[in-house]
């Protein structure tokens, strides 16, 4: 997968810009605060239909009525054109200038992996942010996975709203809470399949991304909490009373957890912030390969300011692996002066300054 | 400028319907200024009038009608052993239209959707029962959409008569009839499958 070209129109700071990437790894050089995020915010919204960032207006520029993005994109060989249009209403996504309704069935378009200093919290944070991580995640790799959760999410807000009533009311008819628990203990069932062989097919590369990243052998696991195992529907079912007390689904996939292991030690506890950035990144290259696995092409890397923190024989190290495994990575950084020489001229260099960006020549 | 007080009243009239805004309910309005004589117009305000007067629902079935019972109630000739349950009015009109069917109805006049405070109370279910155990229905089809409501609805309608010694069953869903497996998308596909019927 490819973005060959980005347009941007009325985009954060940009009013017009376009940037012509090249397939392998591009550098955006700039000052904190120059507009290099912002364009890896556009890639990412043209691949996901949302920012990670904050509430979706003020993405349009100050002033304007709307904003747009607008990329050619290589998949499988194929030219398509990806347009996200962005008002005060709402969001519009075309392929090829077709409308697609379903935005189920616009995200994975094209596939982004992205590494944003946010996503250290992934380690330390609370499990919401992890699950919120791996559902992004896997949610663009597996279209049956999004539906599910989707369904999953519906099912549980009904289940809520009549635990709520149900508590309320004191009616002692328990067979709609039946019904709804049945439907919402199938969908737990699916979910907790699918993210049980998504980490167990992570867990596959991760050890190999690890050690190469870290050059240690220490031992390295991403590990799936669920907070039910097994026998949904009769685990749901026997916590009624908790449930109805508490007037709300105390257990479930929407409590699941995950943990990264290190030598058997909870990682949260002890990692310094340098062994976390590698963590996360080991996570991200691993989760890359599902990607290929699936696609039989890479996906695109979005690293938000991933050298710091890190060393320069590692900065050369990722830098030398994403080039070889010929996916094409956007990496924004503040400089290049650790970077050697040899894997710079195998890249293109932007130098963003004020919300405008400038191609360098090749050896600068 | 200011529109004539009328005119304006009639526009805020237009954009109660689903789909019409501003615009389109000033060409409404300016047509009926126009080209409506006296006449129509009042033909036009007596049919929107008669149509909340006159139209209610069959007490048996939920179905919209203008007489007593409706229609289909009151025809000697539909089966009344076998009777299907859907969501609207409409799905009835359609099923009829199908001409495949000769049994009865029961419109629910909507869904169990506790999130929108709908709960089994909320919808035409207390005519159903007694309809259903007086012994003349020997099988119940379950028309309710595809929908996580509709389901939850159909389950739950099962659920209750478990214990009566009636046929419950569920309408097939799946790929469209004339249309080619690879234009179905893969949960159509999957549900089509999981539906198959021995041939």
């Amino acid at each position: 997968m490819k973005i060959n070209n980005l347009e941007l129109y009325n985009f954060r700071n940009y009013s017009k810009q376009e940037i012509v990437f090249g397939k392998g790894v591009n550098f955006l050089i700039g000052e904190n605060g120059s507009g290099k995020t912002n364009l890896l915010e556009a890639i990412y919204f043209l691949s996901l239909a949302k920012s990670y960032k904050t509430n979706e207006v003020n993405l349009i520029k100050y002033n304007s009525r709307f904003s747009r993005i607008q990329s050619n994109v290589t998949v499988n060989d194929k030219l398509q054109k990806l347009k996200v249009i962005i008002t005060e209403k709402g969001k519009k996504t075309l392929i090829n200038d077709v409308e697609v309704k379903k935005l189920s069935n616009y995200i994975g378009a094209i596939n982004v992996i992205s590494f944003l200093p946010e996503d250290l919290t992934i380690i330390k944070g609370s499990p919401k942010d992890r699950r919120y991580f791996i559902d992004l995640m896997y949610g663009q790799i597996d279209r049956q996975y999004l539906k599910e959760l989707t369904n999953y999410k519906i099912l549980l807000k009904q289940r809520n709203e009549l635990l709520k009533k149900l508590s309320d009311s004191n009616i002692q008819d328990f067979t709609l809470l039946d019904v709804i628990t049945e439907q919402l203990a199938d969908s737990a069932d699916l979910i907790v399949n699918f993210r049980r062989n998504f980490i167990s097919n992570a867990n596959g590369y991760l050890k190999k991304m690890y050690r190469f990243l870290s050059d240690n052998n220490k031992s390295f696991v991403f590990e799936y909490k669920p907070s039910i195992e097994k026998d949904f529907e009769s685990q749901f079912k026997s916590k009624y009373k908790n449930d109805l007390y508490l007037k709300t689904t105390s257990y479930g996939p929407h409590r699941d957890d995950y943990d990264f292991v290190i030598e058997n030690v909870l990682a949260k506890d002890n990692a310094s912030q340098g062994e976390q950035r590698i963590m996360v990144l080991a996570l991200i290259l691993a989760i890359s390969e599902i990607v290929y696995e699936k696609y039989n092409e890479r996906p695109i890397f979005l690293l938000d300011d991933v050298f710091s923190e890190l060393d320069s024989v590692r900065q050369n190290k990722l830098i030398k692996y994403l080039t070889e495994l010929e996916a094409q990575t956007i990496i924004t950084t503040t400089g290049l002066e650790n970077i050697e020489k040899t894997i710079i001229t195998q890249s293109k260099v932007f130098k963003v300054q004020n919300n405008t960006i400038r191609e360098e020549s090749q050896n600068g | 400028m200011i529109l004539p007080k009328a005119m304006e009243d009639l526009i805020t009239e237009f954009m109660r319907f689903p789909g019409i805004g501003r615009k389109t309910a000033e060409r409404y309005a300016m047509h009926v200024i126009n080209n409506f004589s006296l006449e129509t117009t009042e033909t036009f305000g007596n049919a929107i009038l008669n149509i909340k007067k006159q139209i209610h629902n069959c007490p048996n079935c939920g179905l919209i009608t203008d007489r007593e019972l409706c229609q289909v109630c009151e025809d000697d000739i539909r089966d009344e052993s076998i009777l299907m349950i859907v969501e609207s009015s409409k799905d009835v009109f359609s099923i009829e239209k199908s001409g495949e069917f000769k049994g009865v109805y029961h419109v629910l006049n909507g869904v169990i959707s506790p999130m929108d405070g709908k709960g089994p109370e909320d919808i035409n279910l207390s005519t159903l029962w007694p309809r259903i155990t007086d012994n003349r229905v020997k099988e119940v089809i379950i028309a309710t959409s595809s929908t996580q409501e509709g389901e939850t609805t159909a389950l739950y309608i099962n659920r209750v008569l478990k214990d009566v010694d009636i046929l419950v069953s569920r309408i097939g869903y799946g790929v469209p009839v004339g249309l080619n497996l690879e234009y179905a998308d893969d949960l159509t596909l999957s549900k089509a499958i999981e539906n198959r019927k021995k041939l």
